[in-house]
């Protein structure tokens, strides 16, 4: 899934410094489950606002509102009624990156403000923790290794590691939290009787999947623009 | 949720009334004592009564009990009934009866009067006739003072009268009226005569002197006319009633009190903690012998010899005893009473056609009715020996069903009852709950309470009460998922719950059986998405805001200071009790008590904020007194997490205080709130 935290309060509070009417959107899927972006951090964060704007002597409103998932036509579409049937003249929304893009593409002469930073895709390793594990790169080569990515998982995302700054099964960049990913991939080929295959070189990466082919689209042809659907 | 609800409790459920216990209880330790009487009076007019004597089996199947002990239900109703006397007279209210059809009630124990109570309550004008001087069946006549005072039945009595009840004392029907004329007077006829006499032993001997009968008995003692007693005095029997008779022969002042019964220990009728009362008085137990013969010299009675009991109940688990004749023992003693049975007496009805077979009366019990049209019967003489509450739970049945046939003119077959129940709290669940003492009161000391026939048993102060009922479970009123919550199936309240209980299986599920109602889980769902059904504290923030608005802002004494207290630490109903808005604006303290902090979300430790407070200070309980298996740890993070977030939007994270009691609630508190004040006072100074 897709993790985030939330921005500083203050560069929130930044962005809207000339709203008087502002919508707070939480969204329910990735950020309610990283407790970044749900309905109850919405409630907080408008409430948070609403104190500081009222201690500024300024006289903002300050709504609230979640939808299932920010990144559908059809749950987003009642928000964008919403703001515009209330005059609402600015939205902060707690949904990752594709949230922000999602309702600033629809909505009009609205601004759209991220209330989130969104940080990477990963896994939640234990309770009140989560950490990356996939970098989205468009070509998925954790066949070679045993299943885990070093793309996503090696601060200097090697192919062919491990570098220097292993040690201990750590990584230097972060010894006390962060694994050496290279020494997990050994590991597990070992456990998987595959350590042999570690002599060969992993090829060089094909990067146009990933961000350097230009913007990435997907269709799926089965349901993608039905034409009894368009006739209605 | 809608389903949860149509859940009994199991303390519900084994009730014959299905007191809503859950309630009750919630409402003592919210302070609101007139509140639980409400609900007790709701379903049982005798709830005084009950209070003293009911042998509670919502205690028995009380779900804490596989934690440590169940709730002492028994008692926080007589504390209820003790606590609202005043309230209880001005909420009486006459009802005139005005469907003009007249009801004729036969006898004045807790079914008949339970029944009049309803058909009285419905406008019909109902007559009472009870044989003796009070009113109040065996409740009066039978139960021992020490146990029930008259004063405790009064009050019950008293309500029920209140209603605009006619009572025809000394009054027996049969003899000072006869059924007939009751027939041709009333529209309906209620016998409920109770089983009022004992039966006797057809063994040699039995007619000397110094023979008595166990109901005869007690009803002497409890008019004040206790027959003389010989110095060593036996009472055959071993239930509830035999008991009875023992410890009260006891208090007339013989040496010697023996017991002696067929069944073994472990068959007792009686209930174990009679029993146990009664040893501690002194009185001692024979068990397995039967009577085989009382001896006499000149018709006086000398002794009783008893034969071995070898079985009591057969195969089929009917009573058959079986004896080893060759087996025998003789003492000497100078009275016996005999406790082994009751028997209605149903004289009163010889000359009528009444159906009434082996001196049994004949009666439906589906429909509470005898053989005769409009007439109608409950009570013991119905269902045999029981309790009162059973008897009170007969005489609502029987008024539905004499409201049916004077509406309709037709016998009503009472549905049968289908309880559901939340079911047995899991073993794994118990496990992981806090165990705290059950508030047990102490008798008056056995060499004391043979003295005479003062009530032996003290009722809870306002402090054992409050804080026995902080035990309820309040079972089956836990964590809900709201149907409208966006549950993301995120785990965090599996991942919390401090008993194992949440899952998710697509979205989050709380099972009702198994929730311990702690509501750390609505605290921590991202989703908002979490409700308690009861208790709930997802609506803290409207109750702030409707109380603030009703006070001026520019009266409020600041800083305004917003207490969330430990509604479970309070020893009085002091800090229970509502707030005037003038106390409020007064003071500056707004306090909010809640059924454990720990269920506060930190938007409940925000928002104040943004509804005017300068502070908000968090009154937890006792360090040791928390009910509930990780809410402090929880609480003390979420506290951490909203003073950063404080910091962030400029309140200062030193605004939100938290405390936790020591000593008591009414020592301690308002030195917190006074450090509250202060410590703004001087920031601002600053
Ligand atoms: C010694 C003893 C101890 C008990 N202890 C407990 C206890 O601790 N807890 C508990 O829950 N239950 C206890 N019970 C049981 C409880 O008292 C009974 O279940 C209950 O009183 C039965 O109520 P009832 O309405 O059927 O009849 P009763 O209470 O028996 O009342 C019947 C009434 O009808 C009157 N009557 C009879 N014939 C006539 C007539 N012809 N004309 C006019 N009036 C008439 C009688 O005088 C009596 O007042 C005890 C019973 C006894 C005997």
């Amino acid at each position: 899934m897709i993790v985030a935290d939330p921005k500083p309060f203050q560069e929130v509070r930044g962005f809207l410094e000339n709203y008087r009417k502002i919508l707070i959107l939480g969204c329910g899927t990735c950020v309610t489950v990283c407790l970044s972006g749900g309905e109850a951090q919405a409630e907080l964060l408008a409430s948070g606002l609403r104190i500081a704007f009222k201690k500024d002597g300024k006289e903002v409103t300050v709504l609230e509102d979640t939808v299932q998932r920010q990144c559908e036509q059809e749950f987003v579409t009642p928000v964008l009624e919403r703001v515009k049937k209330e005059g609402i003249d600015a939205v902060v929304t707690l949904a990752c990156g594709v949230g922000v893009n999602f309702l600033s593409d629809r909505i009009g002469a609205v601004p759209v403000f991220p209330g989130v930073n969104t940080t990477f895709y990963g896994g939640n390793v234990e309770a009140g923790l989560w950490s990356e594990m996939c970098a989205g790169c468009g070509e998925c080569i954790t066949y070679l290794t045993g299943g885990i990515c070093p793309i996503a998982r090696c601060s200097k995302h090697l192919l062919n590691g491990p570098c220097g700054g292993s040690e201990k099964g750590m990584c230097e960049v972060d010894p006390k939290n962060t694994e050496c990913v290279w020494q997990l991939i050994y590991d597990r080929m070992k456990l998987l009787g595959r350590l042999d295959e570690m002599r060969n070189l992993l090829p060089m990466k094909d990067w146009r999947p990933a961000m350097d082919g230009g913007v990435r689209r997907t269709v799926r042809e089965h349901i993608y623009r039905l034409s009894y659907k368009s006739q209605t | 949720m809608e389903k949860e609800s149509h859940l009994y409790a199991t303390c519900s459920a084994a009730c014959p009334v299905h007191t809503d216990t859950r309630e009750y209880v919630r409402r003592i330790s919210t302070g609101d004592y007139e509140g639980a009487l409400d609900v007790l009076l709701e379903v049982n007019p005798f709830s005084s009564v009950c209070g003293r004597i009911c042998h509670h089996p919502c205690e028995s199947q009380c779900r804490r009990q596989v934690i440590d002990a169940p709730v002492g239900l028994r008692l926080l109703k007589r504390f209820v009934v003790e606590n609202t006397r005043e309230y209880r007279i001005q909420r009486r209210k006459k009802v005139e009866p005005v469907l003009g059809r007249k009801i004729a009630v036969i006898g004045s124990g807790p079914s008949g009067l339970t029944a009049a109570r309803d058909l009285a309550m419905l406008g019909y004008k109902v007559t009472v006739f009870e044989k003796d001087s009070m009113l109040g069946g065996m409740l009066a006549h039978a139960i021992p003072r020490y146990r029930l005072p008259v004063d405790a039945l009064q009050e019950d009595i008293d309500d029920i009268l209140a209603l605009g009840i006619e009572s025809r004392l000394n009054c027996e029907v049969g003899k000072d009226v006869s059924f007939k004329d009751l027939r041709k007077e009333y529209d309906a006829i209620l016998i409920a005569v109770g089983l009022a006499e004992s039966h006797s032993l057809p063994i040699p001997g039995i007619g000397s002197d110094g023979i008595l009968l166990g109901i005869p008995f007690l009803w002497d003692v409890a008019n004040g006319s206790p027959p003389t007693l010989g110095d060593r005095v036996m009472v055959i029997g071993g239930g509830n009633v035999a008991i009875d008779v023992a410890r009260a022969a006891k208090r007339l002042g013989p040496s010697q009190v023996i017991m002696a019964c067929l069944e073994s220990r472990e068959e007792m009728p009686a209930w174990k903690w009679e029993i146990e009362e009664a040893e501690e008085e002194g009185i001692s137990i024979m068990n397995s012998w039967g009577p085989k013969a009382i001896l006499e010299q000149n018709g006086k009675t000398t002794g009783i010899e008893f034969k071995r009991c070898t079985r009591v109940f057969d195969e089929n688990k009917r009573f058959n005893p079986q004896y080893d004749e060759s087996v025998t023992t003789s003492l000497d003693v100078d009275s016996v009473i005999l406790t082994i049975g009751q028997k209605a007496n149903l004289d009163f009805l010889k000359e009528t056609t009444v159906g009434v077979d082996r001196g049994r009366l004949i009666c439906d019990r589906e429909s509470c009715t005898a053989t005769e049209r409009g007439v109608f019967v409950s009570g013991e003489v119905m269902t045999g020996p029981g309790s009162a509450i059973q008897a009170v739970a007969t005489g609502h049945d029987v008024a539905r069903a004499i409201h049916h046939y004077l509406e309709t003119g037709e016998t009503l077959k009472l549905p049968q009852e289908s309880i559901e129940t939340i079911g047995e709290l899991p073993a794994q669940t118990a496990a992981r709950a806090r165990k705290f003492d059950h508030i047990d009161v102490r008798l008056t000391d056995a060499s004391q309470r043979i003295k005479d026939f003062s009530p032996i048993e003290p009722g809870y102060t306002e402090a054992q009460a409050l804080s026995e009922a902080r035990r309820c479970l309040a079972c089956g009123t836990g964590a809900v998922l709201a149907p409208s919550a966006q549950c993301a199936g995120c785990l965090t309240c599996v991942r919390i719950c401090p008993y194992g209980v949440a899952t998710v299986e697509r979205t989050a599920s709380m099972p009702a059986q198994e929730c311990l109602t702690c509501g750390l889980c609505a605290a921590e769902c991202p989703a908002a998405g979490v409700a308690l059904a009861r208790f709930a504290t997802n609506r803290v923030k409207e109750t702030l805001e409707s109380i603030l608005t009703d006070c001026s802002a520019e009266k409020i004494q600041r800083p305004l200071v917003v207490s969330y207290c430990c509604l479970y630490e309070a020893t009085s109903r002091k800090y229970l009790r509502e707030q005037t808005r003038s106390e409020i604006e007064e003071t500056g303290i707004l306090r909010v008590m809640v059924p454990c902090v720990g269920r506060l979300g930190s938007i409940d430790l925000v928002s104040p904020f943004e509804l005017g407070a300068d502070r908000v200070s968090i009154i937890a309980c006792h360090e040791t007194g928390c009910l509930y298996t990780g809410a402090e740890e929880l609480l003390e993070r979420r506290i951490q997490q909203a003073r950063r977030f404080l910091d962030e939007i400029g309140v200062g994270g030193e605004s939100l205080q938290f405390f936790r009691t020591h000593t008591s609630a009414e020592e301690s508190w308002p030195q917190f709130w006074r450090e509250s004040k202060e410590d703004l006072r001087a920031t601002s100074a600053a």
